[in-house]
C-alpha cells in the first residue's frame, strides 16, 4: 500500500486532470475499494461495476477532495462504500448517498486535529470490540454491509425503535472510546 | 437526549448520515445542513474517517483487468463530447471476445451528434491488442485537433526500451507518429501525411530503443496494429 503522502500527491494531480496520476491511484487502491464494494454487494460482477462507478466519481470530484478534510484512503473508501450501497438499495431508495460533490468545505482542521483524527481512526476496531457485542455488530453491519435500521431490527429481532436506541448508544460509546 | 447540546445532537445525526441510516424523508434536511454548515460537514467527515478504517481491515481483492480498461475509456479526454464515451462502453464484454479472436479489431467510428458544433471533426476510437493479449492500448484519433491519443491498459515496453507509435494509409509504408518514452498515455500530433489519409487508417505500436527506431520503420516487436475504416479528411 502506498503511503499517505503518495496518495495525497496522486489525488492532487488527478484533481488537476492528470490521468496518469489517476491510473496510479487506481493501481494503488483498487484492490482495497473492490474489497469494500464486494463486502456490501456480495457479488463480484456488481462489486466491480460499483467500484468502476466509484472511480469515475473519484475522477470527477478529485479536485474537491481537499475541502472535505479527509485523509486520501478514507475519502476513497467512503465514496466506494456509498456507491456500493446505492447499488444495493437501488430498488428501495431513490436518494443517492453523498459523493461529496455538493458538500461545503469542512471547518478547517489544524494539522494537529488531522493527526488526532488519524490516530482516532486506527482505534475503531479496538473500540468496537469494547462495545456490547450486539451494538458493535450493528455498527459493523450498518457500515460494512449497508444495513438499514429496519434490516438490523430484523437481524437482531428487536423493534425498530429499540434498534435505533441501541445503535445511537453504541455510536456515543464509540465516539467516547475513540477520543480517549 | 433533549438536554444534550446541539453539537452533540448534530454529531449523532452526522454519524447516522455517514452510516447511511437517515431515512429518505429526512435526508434532504441533512443534506442541506451539509451544504451550509461547515461544522456539520466536519462532523460527518470525522465519522467517515472513523468508520472507513473498518473498510481498511478488509482483505484486498484484485479487480479483473477489464475493469481498468473500461474505466480508462470512461475518463479519456473528450468527455466534453457527452454521449460518445457512453457508446464506447459498448465494448464492455465485447473486449473479451476480441481477445479470443486474436486479431482484435474493435472500432467505433463515432460521428458527433447533431447539436455539437459542426467544425468538430469526428473522433475515432480503437483498441490495439497484441496477439498474445499481453499488451493493450486504447487509441483515439481526433480529426478535429489532428491528434492521436493513446492510453496503455496492459503491458509496457521492455526494460530499457520505449514505445513508438506508427500510422499509415492504405498501401503505404508505416510512418512514425511519435515516441512514447514513458507514462500511461500520450498525445501526439498527427504528421502531415497521416492527416491526409482518407479511408482506412492503420495505427500500430512497437517497442524500440530509447530515441526511437534507427531505421525509420518499426525495428523492434510490433505489439499490434488496428485498422480504422472510414476516416474522413476535414474540409
Amino acid at each position: 500500500m502506498s503511503s499517505h503522502e503518495e496518495l495525497e500527491d496522486l489525488l492532487a494531480r488527478a484533481g488537476l486532470g492528470d490521468r496518469d496520476a489517476f491510473i496510479g491511484l487506481y493501481d494503488a487502491t483498487s484492490a482495497k475499494l473492490l474489497a469494500v464494494c464486494l463486502r456490501v454487494l456480495k457479488n463480484r460482477s456488481s462489486a466491480e461495476d460499483a467500484m468502476q462507478d466509484a472511480y469515475v466519481k473519484i475522477w470527477n470530484n478529485a479536485d474537491r477532495y481537499a475541502v472535505t478534510g479527509h485523509s486520501p484512503m478514507t475519502w476513497l473508501i467512503t465514496i466506494a462504500r456509498n456507491t456500493a450501497i446505492d447499488r444495493l438499495r437501488a430498488r428501495r431508495r431513490t436518494e443517492p448517498l453523498d459523493t461529496h460533490s455538493e458538500r461545503i468545505a469542512a471547518d478547517t482542521a489544524t494539522p494537529e486535529q488531522s493527526a488526532i483524527a488519524g490516530s482516532e481512526a486506527r482505534r475503531v476496531m479496538a473500540c468496537l470490540d469494547e462495545l456490547e457485542e450486539d451494538r458493535g455488530a450493528a455498527i459493523r453491519g450498518a457500515y460494512l454491509d449497508g444495513k438499514t435500521y429496519k434490516d438490523l431490527a430484523e437481524q437482531f429481532d428487536v423493534p425498530l425503535n429499540t434498534m435505533r436506541t441501541w445503535l445511537r448508544r453504541g455510536l456515543i460509546a464509540l465516539r467516547e472510546c475513540m477520543s480517549r | 437526549m433533549t438536554d444534550m447540546p446541539d453539537e452533540k445532537d448534530n454529531d449523532l445525526l452526522a454519524a447516522e448520515y455517514a452510516l447511511g441510516l437517515i431515512s429518505d424523508d429526512q435526508i434532504e434536511a441533512a443534506r442541506a445542513m451539509l451544504r451550509d454548515d461547515p461544522a456539520f460537514a466536519r462532523q460527518v467527515t470525522a465519522w467517515e474517517m472513523r468508520l472507513a478504517d473498518l473498510g481498511e481491515t478488509l482483505e484486498p481483492v484484485q479487480p479483473s483487468p477489464a475493469v481498468k480498461r473500461e474505466l480508462i475509456a470512461r475518463i479519456l479526454p473528450g468527455t466534453q463530447h457527452a454521449g460518445i464515451w457512453q457508446r464506447l462502453a459498448l465494448w464492455r464484454g465485447a473486449a473479451v471476445l476480441a481477445v479470443l479472436a486474436l486479431v482484435a479489431v474493435l472500432i467505433f467510428p463515432v460521428s458527433l451528434p447533431d447539436p455539437v458544433p459542426t467544425d468538430d471533426g469526428p473522433l475515432y476510437s480503437a483498441e490495439i491488442v497484441s496477439a498474445e493479449g499481453d499488451f493493450r492500448v486504447v487509441a483515439v484519433v481526433d480529426t478535429d485537433r489532428d491528434e492521436v491519443l493513446m492510453t496503455l491498459t496492459e503491458g509496457a515496453a521492455p526494460e530499457g526500451r520505449i514505445l513508438q507509435v506508427w500510422a499509415h494509409g492504405p498501401g503505404e509504408p508505416a510512418e512514425s507518429v511519435g515516441l512514447w518514452p514513458d507514462g500511461n498515455s500520450v498525445r501526439l500530433p498527427m504528421p502531415e501525411n497521416i492527416r491526409r489519409v482518407s479511408g482506412v487508417l492503420t495505427l500500430g505500436v512497437s517497442e524500440e530503443p530509447p530515441g526511437g527506431s534507427p531505421t525509420g520503420s518499426p525495428s523492434g516487436r510490433v505489439f499490434g496494429t488496428v485498422d480504422i475504416p472510414g476516416v474522413r479528411v476535414d474540409g
